[in-house]
């Protein structure tokens, strides 16, 4: 028997034992097999690997609904069983929603093994120290030290329900890779990182040379303390990741939006509301995004339009939201959304390229934005600092190491009419965190992006 | 017996050749979390998960594995030993672990009533009434919330120690948001602060609770007809409910002997503290005192024994401004001292915890407190500020990678000019780094003004762990601090 098949025949013996007893129910499984090689100091500094079996089931009673979960292993039936009934022995205790949760039907079994690589997956401690040795090779120094992490998995997601006999069930390989070189005296770091879902994908040869190209000029030139106001700045794929990821709550959300802290109302439907080069859209299609083919209430997924060219399209319903404020689910109860956000017309494909290339004005390179956060949902301002290589591109071809720098700013600033261009190559930066069950997520975004006229309004006089 | 299983293999791999070995079993960790918005109990959920921990230390690094499946225990500590062993062909410092005693104890959390023993009928019931109380005019969305930990654990490593800690925590709060007349939205958040001894369900005092409601209310629709926070350079005073936060961060994280070290450059960040700095570094004004006291009975960054079977201590950070300690593990003090080639740190802080059993452990906060000061009651510091704002609750954070500069938002301020209190503001926020904020601290409040507050879902290591911990405060008094940016 392979392993799908255990975990879809364990479900299966749940739902009938559920049946059997009349109860209600939705089961939740979710497998992970992670590793992860640390680099710190230019050693490894921890090499884990976990494997963990979760599961939740949500009982459901009218409109009372309660869940239980648990971490435990395919051989224990009996207590998951167990877990069924402790999850339906909490529901006759719970209160009643003032309004009718729905609880999932699948109306056909949908299976998706398409992110799943082997491969990428099983790739041994071996292979994994050798990557790194073989990017860095050269570049560390008496001072100048690796950090990083090599993590990668396998992620398995399946779902059953009482209330029909077909299961869903996911798959996924997943690689982030992120390769830190930092000064241990001056303290300046730099980065560069890779997301992949199959093994093919992950190329040690593109992150060797963007750290070359950092470390030459990080190596040689004292950084500045740059002075306020406003610069014209050009963004990487990591910082524009960051925005993009926040709208989830404050921009497309339309619960939150219900909520009161969503920078957009309804009247903004059909609105232009950002610059008409900005268009995102939430695209399961994309595989490395690791996306979810279907929603957990079974509803398919296809490529949704947030926003075109500008004009904000829809808001996102997931179901329990739905279900409270009278709305249509849009098929968003995912684990994470498949973000994509389109590439513009820039012939930009690497940061070489970037500081090569002739400018009309000084640009302040941002590849990475630290510890983001709302200041204002309503108004859509996030704060965050500069880190990880930015480089102040003067006019005149020559370039300076900022110290880092702060940003107060609205997503309607950011990504509103001082959009100057978008690079027409697109990439895809891996947001995945490991707090609790793993989630492998990605957001596909432009590699650069410039936008003029971004105030600074804190610049540290030292790292 | 599973522990005696444990035991034969903490053996078992010690004659393959590693220097090391612990396993935290977790026997049980379960929690029970409730949550109300607007009426809706939206999240009525339990949880349980047991398994097992390993971690080897060979030839100089480390290795981890970990399960919940312990029916071969023979194959989870063979994992832990070979990634160890790969580990070992690249290292700089072989880790060496400082010296510590074998220890066999217990250690239980004080608690009254076990909240896993209180009907959930009760803890609705509890959630319906404070529901009601923040059902007022003003009001659009209200939380309240109630969340329940207890966890079993058991510590055996290859120097002879056994340790196991039973710790029950109890977590609540209350939110209310309101939109004014502009369509901006405002929160206003009730996390209580710990009173008494004790940590179980008897901290869950209605009448507390209903009190605070009503403030909360009261303050957000002050909020909501309020001016803007001008942008100006004034004193801040910092009541706990912001006050633990900046302790939290520009303290706390800066002051993790992993990341001053180096040990969280990929992610977390690093720390603009050297260990030059150590016994010199004028951190702040001669007023700041500031200590990590696992030592406190109420607050859950206390733990009794911490992940590498160390005591819990109360050792001081920062006296009278001076820098003079860190958190730390027994890793982490050898490798500074090593690296300072003096004897900086005497030994383990015991401050290495991991979030769960399948999570290897890091420099973790305890209580990160700052000691009372001399200058009175709230009351008094208002009085002698000539241009200042209060400021309480918080909103948003956002801190630099070395810790060195902050931004935060926070939920209630009032201006005050020539000694009194003149109106409140929305939006009010303030920056600065964080050095010379700490030496603009001018007034710091009496034993009145202390509260100890917890942070019960503080983020970092890679894999991300999410941990407890609290901080005990007074209200404090800056300096020539940037408003409303």
């Amino acid at each position: 028997m392979t392993m799908k098949e255990k975990i879809l025949n364990t479900l299966e013996q749940l739902r009938l034992y559920a049946l059997s007893k009349g109860y209600t129910v939705s089961i939740y499984y979710q497998e992970e097999d992670s590793s992860l090689m640390r680099f710190a100091n230019s050693a490894i500094s921890l090499n884990t690997n976990e494997h963990l079996i979760r599961m939740e089931i949500t009982a459901y009673e009218d409109r009372k609904r309660a869940s239980y979960g648990m971490i435990t292993d395919l051989s224990k039936i009996e207590e998951m069983k167990r877990g069924i009934e402790i999850a339906v022995e909490m529901v006759k205790h719970s209160m009643p929603l003032t309004y009718q949760p729905t609880v999932p039907v699948y109306h056909e079994a949908f299976i998706d093994e398409r992110g799943y690589d082997q491969a990428l997956a099983e790739i041994s401690n071996d292979e994994k120290l050798a990557f790194f040795n073989q990017v860095v090779e050269g570049l560390e120094t008496a001072d100048v030290k690796l950090s990083g992490i090599f993590s990668n998995g396998s992620n398995t997601i399946a779902m059953v329900n009482t209330t029909s006999a077909h299961p869903l069930y996911i798959r996924t390989s997943d690689a982030q890779v992120s390769i830190v070189l930092a000064h241990s005296v001056l303290k300046w770091e730099i980065q560069s990182e890779q997301s992949a879902q199959k093994k093919t994908e992950l190329s040690p040869h593109d992150l060797r040379r963007e750290l070359e190209f950092l470390m030459e000029h990080y190596q040689s030139d004292a950084p500045q303390q740059i002075p306020l106001g406003k610069y014209d700045i050009v963004f990487g794929s990591a910082a524009v990741a960051d925005m993009v990821g926040f709208m989830r709550y404050i921009v497309i959300n339309g619960g939150l939006m219900k909520r009161g802290f969503s920078c957009l109302r309804k009247e903004d439907m059909g609105r232009k509301v950002f610059s008409g080069k900005f268009t995102l859209t939430d695209d399961p299609t994309r595989l490395q995004t690791f996306p979810f083919g279907s929603d957990l209430f079974g509803i398919q997924r296809k490529p949704f339009p947030l926003v075109e060219k500008g004009i904000f399209n829809s808001f996102i319903w997931m179901q329990d939201d739905a279900d409270e404020f009278g709305e249509e689910a849009t098929g968003h109860t995912v684990p994470h959304l498949s973000l994509s956000m389109s590439g513009g017309t820039q012939q930009v494909r690497s940061l070489e390229d970037l500081a090569s290339q002739p400018r009309d004005s000084d640009l302040l390179y941002i590849p990475f934005l630290h510890y983001m956060n709302i200041v204002n949902p309503s108004k859509g301002i996030l704060t965050s600092s500069s880190r990880f290589g930015a480089l102040l591109l003067k006019k005149d071809g020559s370039i300076v190491i900022p110290y880092n720098v702060r940003l107060t700013q609205s997503l309607f600033d950011v990504f509103g009419e001082n959009v100057d261009w978008l690079s027409n190559e697109t990439t895809a930066y891996n947001t995945s965190l490991s707090y609790g069950a793993r989630n492998p997520a990605a957001i596909i975004v432009p590699r650069f992006t410039r936008v003029n006229g971004l105030e600074i309004s804190h610049s540290n006089s030292s790292y | 017996m599973m522990l005696d299983q444990i035991k034969r293999q903490i053996n078992r791999i010690k004659t393959r050749g590693a220097t090391y070995v612990d396993t935290r079993w977790y026997p049980v960790e379960e929690t029970n979390s409730l949550l109300m918005w607007n009426g809706n109990l939206k999240d009525a959920s339990s949880t349980h998960e047991s398994g097992l921990g390993v971690r080897v230390l060979f030839n100089g690094a480390w290795g981890f594995s970990a399960s919940s499946d312990t029916s071969d225990l023979t194959a989870l500590y063979d994992r832990a030993f070979d990634n160890a062993r790969i580990a070992s062909e690249r290292i700089a410092l072989p880790v060496r672990l400082a010296e510590k005693d074998a220890i066999q104890a217990k250690f239980v959390s004080p608690n009254k009533i076990n909240p896993f023993e209180v009907p959930l009928a009760e803890k609705i019931a509890f959630l319906n009434e404070m529901d009601k109380k923040l059902d007022q005019p003003g009001v659009t969305q209200r939380v309240s919330d109630l969340t329940f930990v207890r966890k079993q654990m058991i510590f055996v490593d290859s120097e002879g120690s056994e340790i196991e800690k039973v710790i029950t925590e109890v977590f609540a709060g209350l939110e209310v948001d309101g939109v004014d007349s502009e369509g901006g939205m405002h929160e206003r958040k009730f996390k209580p602060f710990r009173r008494g001894d004790t940590r179980g369900w008897e901290t869950i005092d209605l009448q507390h609770f209903s009190e605070n409601a009503e403030r909360i209310v009261r303050e957000l629709n002050a909020t909501l007809i309020a001016d803007p926070c001008p942008i100006d350079d004034r004193s801040v005073i910092l009541l706990p409910g912001i006050m633990y936060l900046q302790t939290h961060e520009t303290i706390g994280h800066a002051l993790e002997l992993d990341r001053i070290l180096g040990y969280e450059l990929a992610f977390a960040g690093g720390s603009f503290v050297t260990l030059d700095d150590f016994g010199k570094l004028r951190y702040g004004s001669e007023k700041l005192t500031a200590r990590a006291d696992a030592t406190l009975t109420n607050t859950p960054g206390s733990f009794g024994y911490d992940d590498d079977g160390i005591p819990a201590q109360d050792n001081l950070l920062i006296d009278k401004g001076i820098l003079v300690g860190a958190i730390t593990g027994r890793q982490m003090v050898e490798e500074a001292n090593a690296r300072a080639q003096r004897q900086i740190f005497q030994g383990s802080s015991g401050a290495n915890r991991a979030t769960a059993f399948y999570r290897v452990p890091i420099e973790r906060m305890t209580n990160i407190n700052i000691d009372p000061g001399s200058d009175g009651a709230l009351e008094d510091i208002i009085r002698k500020t000539e241009r200042g704002i209060v400021l309480d609750g918080d909103r948003s954070w956002s801190i630099g990678s070395n810790r060195e500069q902050f931004h935060f938002g926070t939920e209630a301020g009032w201006l005050v000019e020539d000694g009194r209190i003149t109106k409140a503001v929305k939006n009010a926020t303030y920056k600065g780094a964080t050095l010379p904020f700490w030496n603009s601290l001018t007034a710091v409040g009496d034993r009145s003004t202390w509260e100890v507050h917890y942070v019960a879902n503080c983020g970092k290591g890679q894999p991300n762990q999410i941990m407890q911990l609290g901080h005990g405060v007074p209200v404090c008094r800056f300096d020539n601090v940037r408003i409303g940016e």
